[in-house]
């Protein structure tokens, strides 16, 4: 018996080695599968550019849970069309060759012709349809842009009317991030993990959070890509994603921090590029308590920062220093004259408002909400307890904060916003309304300006409309409004054609690399 | 054997069900709402209302626990939200590069571990071992996070000679593997120099030197193989760690891994994945233990006495 477990044991010993090599050995092989594409650093001509955007890409559902995400409109904007798109401060067609505005709660777009999905199937107002009753239907995060929306007709293959419950000059606007799909494969369960569009490239593989590989598009209505595919890797260690645009990993990288703007312009082979950008921080008082409650203490906590000197010695050129309270990238921007670095104005205010023994108060922030964050939170506590404002810091996770965010269980919460649409609605129009309450702010003025500006279809009015609105929230700090964040881009010296986007959502379609 | 096999498969499934409860209450006990991370913060109150209903989040959380545990038995984790597929595919579709990481960084540790180990037991008490002795030390007392950015500094943005993250090539393993290893090597390193010192005084050694078999064959046929026995069993725990260390080299060499998608998935709150995460990952770990608790009784049947 003794004899036999001996033998057995050793035979078990040699099989468990071979084990080991079987491990092993499948492993050499399926090692190169999590890259997927096979690129490597060195440079073939049907390598696909590399393009790391410093978020995950969550889904490809446009209509989502991750439906404003900057990373998901990033793969959106390659993979499928929408009518209106926005080129500076204009709006411009794309799916939709013109509209018109029979009366102020009725649109209508003509829609192009000669655009097919990636299956080969035409593109027709059916579609259009399909897509904006889903996507006036979801869940998602888009989902109040969408609730004026009363009916949308498709009278004929190429046209769509769209009415809405009240009258809605944001609609155009609001087209800019409407995502089209194909009716006819809507009801698939598994279609957003290879979903079909009608944009520039096509999804070759998805892995969520990870990466997403694209083929360019042939005969894309545009004009194909000319290059030979997209990856689009996320890359979560800044330190990592730095690395692999040194070493050629990736071509374009965005956005890159401010620490490392410097260095990189140093590197060979590595250029920046930059562009005054839609996100901006702000740190918004709860003027529904006290003692933000009074407009005073909030200008003297204004008064009290040296805003120009905490924004260039922790941001350099990336970013710019707000004189409104959106960034000047977007429209409806209106400068206003800047509150004076002057502490002694701030405690005489202080004072007047009843504080003269100072204020003990908090602010909250989470730690990835934009660049240096905890470094900026620090800068402007350690200002106010200058003039005898105490602050403490309340550094927070990000779905603790948001949970008090939305319940007003906060006196100053600092965080970085983004102007998706581009378009002052999106954050003035959604915000700042006494029946949004988002920072305890009511103004019965400000509410109506932003109601008009909402409603009216004529540009211009708009923007004289929001530029009103600017000021009084820029009279009343609600907030301050340090800095708009540059959105900045390191490129391989071979990439051409390249134009950074403001709201990080790049076009590659007319990107190229020099071989 | 079979009530030993019996008893210890008992044990695995409490702990199995423990493991589950515990994250279910964890996670439930943050603060944070998937409900509000989904809708964004301009969500209103009755679209919140209507998507928790929906998530089945306003269920008592007693109730939540029983749906959860009949679920687990037909393997349904639920769906999750950020993706749109079943949490269990979510989860499986990123266990394969996990794996093929743990293994090779299973071959580094192993290869690396033995001859380092057996090459100072050889040369005990001289100054290569004392050096192997620091360096396997200073190498375990590192934080891999640390190794991996200082090795990615390194080889790949000084020298440029290895990617540092996954692109699809054999080379893209290198450094997050080693990351992983490193700390264990030095481990390993010190399990084989003692097994060896050990073995090298007993009967057997005496014997076969006065056989007149040279010292290599004593080493390599005899020695060796018998310091095998017990470290070969500790090969499965081993397992478990680079699978649970990996969450942060994972995220330092951004690898597909499962580690990164946890990590994801809570900041989410996508409470379907992280409970099929940590549900697989606690299922590999037990079954590792399992097998490893198993084949030692094999291996060295005077356990299962004891334990019978």
């Amino acid at each position: 018996m003794a004899a036999m477990d001996e033998v057995d044991r050793r035979r078990f010993l040699s099989l468990l080695g071979a084990g080991v090599a079987g491990v092993s050995l499948p492993g050499l092989v399926a090692g190169c599968a999590p890259g997927g594409s096979g690129a490597g650093s060195g440079s073939g001509k049907d390598r696909p550019l590399s393009a790391a955007f410093n978020q995950p890409i969550n889904d490809l559902d446009p209509h989502g849970a991750s439906a404003v995400d900057e990373a998901s409109l990033l793969a959106n904007r390659q993979i499928y069309d929408t009518l209106v798109t926005r080129t500076g401060d204009e709006l411009a067609p794309k799916l939709a060759k013109s509209w018109t505005q029979p009366d102020d709660k009725t649109w209508e777009f003509t829609l192009r012709d000669d655009v097919t999905f990636h299956d080969g199937s035409k593109l027709t107002s059916a579609d259009v349809k399909a897509s904006l009753e889903r996507l006036a239907k979801s869940d998602g995060p888009q989902k109040p842009l969408w609730t004026a929306i009363g009916t949308v007709e498709a009278p004929d293959p190429h046209t769509i009317r769209i009415t809405t419950t009240d009258p809605l000059g944001t609609l155009p606007t609001n087209l800019t991030l409407a995502f089209i799909l194909p009716a006819a494969q809507l009801g698939r369960a598994d279609f957003f993990r290879k979903p079909i569009g009608s944009g520039p490239f096509a999804v070759e593989s998805f892995t969520p959070s990870s990466q997403l590989l694209l083929k360019p598009v042939k005969n894309y209505w545009g004009g194909a890509p000319t290059l030979p595919g997209l990856r689009l890797p996320y890359i979560p260690e800044t330190s990592t994603r730095m690395t692999s645009l040194q070493n050629g990993e990736v071509d374009v990288t965005w956005i890159i921090p401010p620490d490392e703007l410097k260095r990189l312009a140093g590197v060979d082979g590595v250029r920046i590029e930059s562009k005054p950008g839609v996100n901006y921080f702000l740190a918004w008082f709860n003027c529904g308590r006290k003692p933000f409650s009074d407009a005073r203490v909030r200008r003297a906590l204004y008064h009290a920062l040296d805003i120009k000197g905490i924004v260039a010695s922790l941001y350099g050129d990336a970013a710019t220093v707000m004189d409104a309270p959106i960034p000047a990238a977007v429209f409806g921007h209106a400068s206003q004259q800047p509150y004076a670095y002057d502490p002694e104005l701030a405690k005489r205010e202080l004072a007047e408002a009843g504080y003269s023994s100072g204020i003990r108060t908090s602010m909250m922030w989470f730690k990835d909400t934009g660049p240096l964050a905890t470094e900026l939170a620090q800068s402007l506590i350690s200002a106010w307890a200058k003039v005898g404002v105490v602050v403490e810091q309340q550094q927070i996770e990000k779905a603790a904060w948001i949970k008090r965010l939305t319940a007003l269980d906060w006196d100053i919460e600092l965080q970085v916003n983004t102007v998706t649409t581009g378009d002052a609605d999106y954050t003035l129009g959604r915000l700042y309304t006494s029946t949004a309450n988002r920072m305890g702010y009511a103004n019965k003025e400000l509410d109506g300006i932003l109601a008009q500006a909402r409603s009216t279809a004529d540009q211009e009015k708009r923007k004289s409309l929001y530029a009103q609105a600017c000021e009084i929230i820029w009279r009343d700090a609600v907030g301050v409004f340090p800095a708009a964040l540059s959105s900045t881009y390191g490129l391989r010296g071979a990439v051409k054609g390249f134009s950074p986007a403001a709201n990080s959502q790049p076009e590659f379609r007319t990107v190229s690399t020099a071989q | 054997m079979t009530a030993f096999v019996g008893r210890r498969l008992a044990q695995a499934l409490l702990q199995i069900w423990g493991a589950i409860t515990i994250v279910f209450v964890a996670l439930r006990v943050l603060p944070g709402d998937p409900a509000e991370l989904i809708l964004g913060s301009q969500a209103t109150p009755e679209q919140l209302a209507g998507l928790r209903a929906q998530l089945g989040l306003d269920d008592p959380l007693p109730v939540q626990y029983l749906h959860h545990l009949q679920g687990l038995l037909r393997l349904d984790f639920g769906q999750s939200w950020r993706q749109g597929v079943s949490a269990l595919d979510a989860c499986l579709e990123r266990l394969g590069p996990t794996l093929v990481l743990s293994a090779w960084a299973m071959v580094f540790t192993v290869v690396l571990g033995f001859l380092t180990g057996s090459y100072a037991a050889r040369h005990a008490n001289s100054v290569a071992d004392r050096l192997i002795s620091v360096s396997s030390l200073v190498g375990q007392a590192l934080p891999p996070f640390w190794i991996g950015i200082m090795l990615s500094l390194i080889f790949a943005r000084g020298l440029q000679i290895l990617p540092s993250t996954a692109d699809g090539t054999m080379a893209s393993l290198l450094l997050p593997a080693f990351t992983l290893a490193l700390p264990f090597v030095g481990w390993l390193g010190r399990l084989v120099r003692t097994g060896v010192l050990e073995e090298m005084n007993q009967d057997y050694v005496r014997t076969a030197r006065a056989k007149g078999l040279s010292d290599q064959v004593v080493f390599y046929v005899h020695v060796l193989r018998n310091t095998l026995v017990p470290i070969v069993t500790m090969l499965g725990l081993l397992m478990g760690n680079f699978i649970a260390n990996g969450v942060i080299v994972e995220v330092v060499f951004a690898w597909p891994g499962i580690g990164r998608l946890l990590v994801d998935s809570i900041t989410f709150r996508d409470y379907a994945v992280v409970e099929a995460v940590l549900t697989v990952i606690t299922v590999c770990y037990i079954t590792l233990n399992l097998l490893v608790d198993v084949l030692y009784g094999y291996l060295d049947p005077r356990i299962q006495l004891e334990n019978a």
